[in-house]
């Protein structure tokens, strides 16, 4: 499953491997401090960045955060001092980073993954000890510039180039992972494109699912359509995609109900929405702020039906990011959207260096 | 369920352990970094981990000697309970009105817990109303008031985009309700805004209960939410939503910690009968591969009768289940929610590795079983090894079911004939008695 990634990972790893090498000739003085300064810079610069409207108070919260990056690296420093990391020195060496990507969200499971493919290549490779830390750092930080870097993933180009209509689209994931509204949000999206497109109340199920959907599509000025409650999914998609042939609509947007992927059930429910609808294109809709869990769902209901492409909301919720990380490392499928707030036109391109920042800086 | 993974990888640390051949301080680290590495793995909050994790180690180096190196695991169980609170804490409704305001991020369960509430108290006999306060989301207003009809209870719906006006509009007329349960739209600590009005509502509304309703599966940004309402609103309660799936809550933990608020219940599915009141002692016995059979005797006394509850508890529990009552302990099992639930909550059972199909059932399904059943000879539903494939195209004719259906029951039948097998003769008591006096060996 994480051969894509490993082949990542080891091109990461190997280049820090030829620059371990290449420097171990020419020892470098004060090399403490400038690893000091440079952290500083970054930080520094890391805050400029932030939204000034961001209240005093999170500006100070960041303070601790500035510290322990930097006691971060200190402490692999001081712990080194051989020139042969050795296994149990490794395991020491990482459970500081460790600690930061937990804090950051990051599933313990794809930390873990993470650490065996970094010690392969770390343990027993000779190393100048002033090195280390930054090579870690560095090496850490390719693998996961290497992790999120899917091919480039274009929703509308892809439904221009299709050549079929409709172009359909189901949206699924757990309870309340904000499906309906993210489908709303992309709709308004393509409509912006000058796409037609028609939704789908896919959730017959949950209270006001069909009124909420209704809601968005009387919103967006979009051709909704739906059954009654209690009604089978499968149908009402079938009827929408048939519905869309006749009048020549190009895009098709199918909201389903929230399910947890331990339910047999309702997963079987969604792989018969697939075999029936037959979409050509599956989004998993997850949340960012999801913890260790996020690793299950994904594999899931990748298990289950096949994830084509992944869009985390309600990133505006939160600061940590590792769930990207999480969800990519298990599905290697592309972060497509992510979902930034309630209203229609909150949804942002992925852009991978502000994850990264958010999980090392 | 959600907590078997924590408790196999608690078993495994303590196999671990005791394997160890000198019971040193070495030995202790290393199962702590197990637990520590489970309440990680369950999204209990980084800082918080290793706070509860050095009073276990504390403990356990003073107290666990060679010859007594299970005690270990008594030590974490009593850490963590005590943690959570020794009691039971249930919301004491002491006023009139009184009025529980609901708070969390956005798609926590926050609506859909007032349904279940609703239900749960008025079932108890009191006069329950629901107010909708969420402005934001659209159709709140109708999911709540379809979730109050659902649980027959009068909601208080006005559309208007101040929930302030909405309040102050209904206010005399709530004071005729013994419990008011007050739904707000999702928010996070990040959004001024919607703290600002969470805040204000907090003063017009005193509410004399302020639940944190948090998703079982949120991660480290537990803390911050937590922090953010808790400034905001006071938060006095916190309420674990979709524990039925695979994600272990360790968030509400965290929430815990932040506010120093105590559970209250646990979401157990999207119906509205799926809540369970938080048991600590229950919670960490699960965790631990324990049982917790005193919230299986709760559902028992709520959903069905006594009589119903005794006879199916004993035929589980002798492991006496034959084909012909299948049927009929479905019937129950439907009111009582879903097996796997109930099987977690028995001593023991925990620990069995029951075919995950077993659990699951489909409604329509028991409907369509009877009919075949009925389509069956008296031989076939003593012994149904024999049916054959003749007879299965029999009995899918004679019960207008198609073929594979039968063959379905049939699998079905056998499955649960090697659970009994596994169940046979496990006394819940005597399981309990050897757990405590497990040999680790
Ligand atoms: N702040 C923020 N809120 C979001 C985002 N996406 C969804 N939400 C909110 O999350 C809540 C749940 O969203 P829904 O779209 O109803 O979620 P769902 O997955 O369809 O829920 P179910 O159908 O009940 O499973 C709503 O209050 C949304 O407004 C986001 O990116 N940011
Ligand atoms: N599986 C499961 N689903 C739940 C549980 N509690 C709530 N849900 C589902 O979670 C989704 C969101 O629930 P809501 O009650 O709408 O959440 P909310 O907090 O009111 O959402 P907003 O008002 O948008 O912030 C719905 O699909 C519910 O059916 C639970 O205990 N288990
Ligand atoms: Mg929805
Ligand atoms: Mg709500």
């Amino acid at each position: 499953m994480f051969k894509f990634l490993k082949e990542k990972l080891s091109k990461a790893l190997n280049v820090f491997k030829e620059k371990a090498e290449e420097e171990i000739e020419e020892p470098k003085e004060e090399i403490k401090e400038e690893v000091k300064e440079k952290v500083q810079v970054k930080t520094e610069k890391k805050k400029e960045e932030k939204k000034e409207e961001k209240s005093v108070e999170r500006e100070i919260k960041e303070e601790p955060k500035k510290e322990e990056k930097i006691s971060f690296i200190q402490k692999i420093k001081e712990k080194v001092t051989t020139k042969v990391i050795d296994e149990e020195k490794f395991e020491e060496m990482f459970w500081d980073l460790e600690l930061v990507l937990m804090e950051n969200n990051v599933a313990v499971e794809v930390i873990e993954k993470i650490k065996e493919d970094l010690k392969m290549d770390i343990v027993n490779v000779p190393i100048k000890r002033n090195e280390i830390s930054e090579i870690v750092e560095k090496t850490l930080r390719k693998s996961l510039e290497d992790l999120l870097n899917f091919e480039e993933f274009n929703l509308v180009e892809k439904i221009k180039n299709n050549d079929e209509k409709p172009f359909v689209i189901v949206f699924f994931g757990i309870n309340g992972s904000g499906k309906t509204t993210t489908l709303s949000k992309v709709a308004n999206l393509l409509k912006k494109e000058g796409l037609s497109c028609v939704l789908v109340a896919g959730d017959t199920w949950r209270k006001a699912a069909i009124e909420q959907i209704e809601d968005w599509a009387n919103k967006l000025n979009i051709k909704l359509i739906k059954g009654q409650y209690g009604a089978d999914p499968a149908a009402i998609g079938f009827d929408a995609v048939a519905y869309a042939k006749k009048n020549k609509i190009d895009v098709v947007l199918m909201d389903t109900a929230g399910r947890q992927h331990a339910n047999v059930n309702l997963m079987d429910e969604l792989k018969k929405i697939n075999r029936v609808v037959k979409p050509n294109l599956k989004i998993f809709i997850g949340e960012s702020i999801t913890g260790n869990d996020a690793v299950n769902q994904a594999k899931e209901f990748d298990r289950a039906i096949g994830i084509d492409g992944i869009i985390l909301t309600k990133f505006d919720a939160d600061e940590k990011g590792g769930a990207v990380i999480s969800v990519s490392y298990v599905t290697l499928k592309p972060i497509i959207y992510l979902g930034c707030g309630q209203n229609a036109s909150d949804l942002k391109n992925f852009d991978k260096e502000e994850v990264i920042e958010a999980i090392l800086a | 369920m959600v907590l078997d993974k924590l408790s196999t990888s608690l078993k495994e640390s303590l196999k671990k352990l005791a394997k160890s051949i000198f019971l040193d301080e070495r030995a202790i680290n290393e199962f702590v970094k197990e637990i520590q590495k489970a309440l990680l793995k369950a999204d209990v909050n980084v800082q918080l981990v290793f706070d509860l994790t050095s009073k276990i180690k504390e403990r356990a180096l003073k107290e666990v000697k060679e010859g007594n190196r299970e005690k270990i695991i008594k030590i974490v169980y009593e850490e963590l309970v005590e943690f959570l609170g020794r009691e039971k804490s249930e919301i004491k409704i002491e006023k009139k009105p009184f009025k529980i305001m609901f708070v969390g991020i956005y798609g926590s369960g926050k609506s859909t817990t007032i349904g279940k509430l609703a239900r749960y108290y008025s079932k108890r006999g009191y006069k329950v109303a629901t107010l909708g306060l969420d402005v934001h989301r659209p159709a709140a207003f109708e999911q709540l008031r379809q979730v109050s009809e659902e649980a027959k209870v009068k909601s208080f719906i006005f559309k208007d985009k101040d929930p302030v006006k909405i309040y102050k509009k209904f206010e005399k007329e709530l004071n005729e309700f013994d419990i008011v349960l007050i739904d707000t739209a999702g928010r996070d600590a990040l959004s001024k805004e919607l703290i600002e009005e969470i805040s204000l509502l907090n003063k017009e509304i005193k509410p004399d209960e302020k639940i944190l309703v948090m998703g079982a599966d949120i991660g480290q940004a537990a803390k911050n939410l937590a922090e953010g309402f808790h400034k905001s609103s006071g938060v006095t309660g916190i309420i674990i939503t979709k524990l039925d799936g695979t994600a272990k809550g360790g968030g509400a933990l965290t929430g815990a910690s932040v506010t120093g608020a105590k559970i209250k219940f646990i979401g157990l599915g999207e119906k509205l009968e799926d809540i369970e009141v938080f048991n600590p002692a229950g919670f960490v016995s699960r965790m631990l591969g324990m049982g917790d059979i005193e919230a299986l005797l709760e559902k028992f006394d709520t959903e069905v009768s006594k009589e119903q509850a005794e006879d199916l508890g004993k035929k589980l529990l002798k492991g006496e289940f034959n084909f012909v009552d299948l049927y009929e302990q479905m019937q129950t099992m439907k009111k009582l929610g879903p097996l796997n639930k109930i099987v977690e909550m028995v001593p023991g059972f925990g620990s069995l590795n029951i075919p995950k199909e077993m659990f699951d059932v489909q409604e329509g399904k028991i409907d369509k079983w009877k009919d075949m059943m009925a389509s069956m000879t008296k031989k076939e539903l003593e012994d149904p090894d024999i049916i054959t494939t003749d007879r299965i195209a029999r009995i899918s004719s004679g019960s207008g079911t198609t073929t594979a259906e039968v063959k379905d029951l049939l699998k079905q039948y056998k499955q649960s004939k090697k659970m009994m097998k596994m169940l046979k003769g496990k006394d819940p008591s005597k399981l309990m008695k050897k757990f405590r006096n497990l040999k680790l060996k």
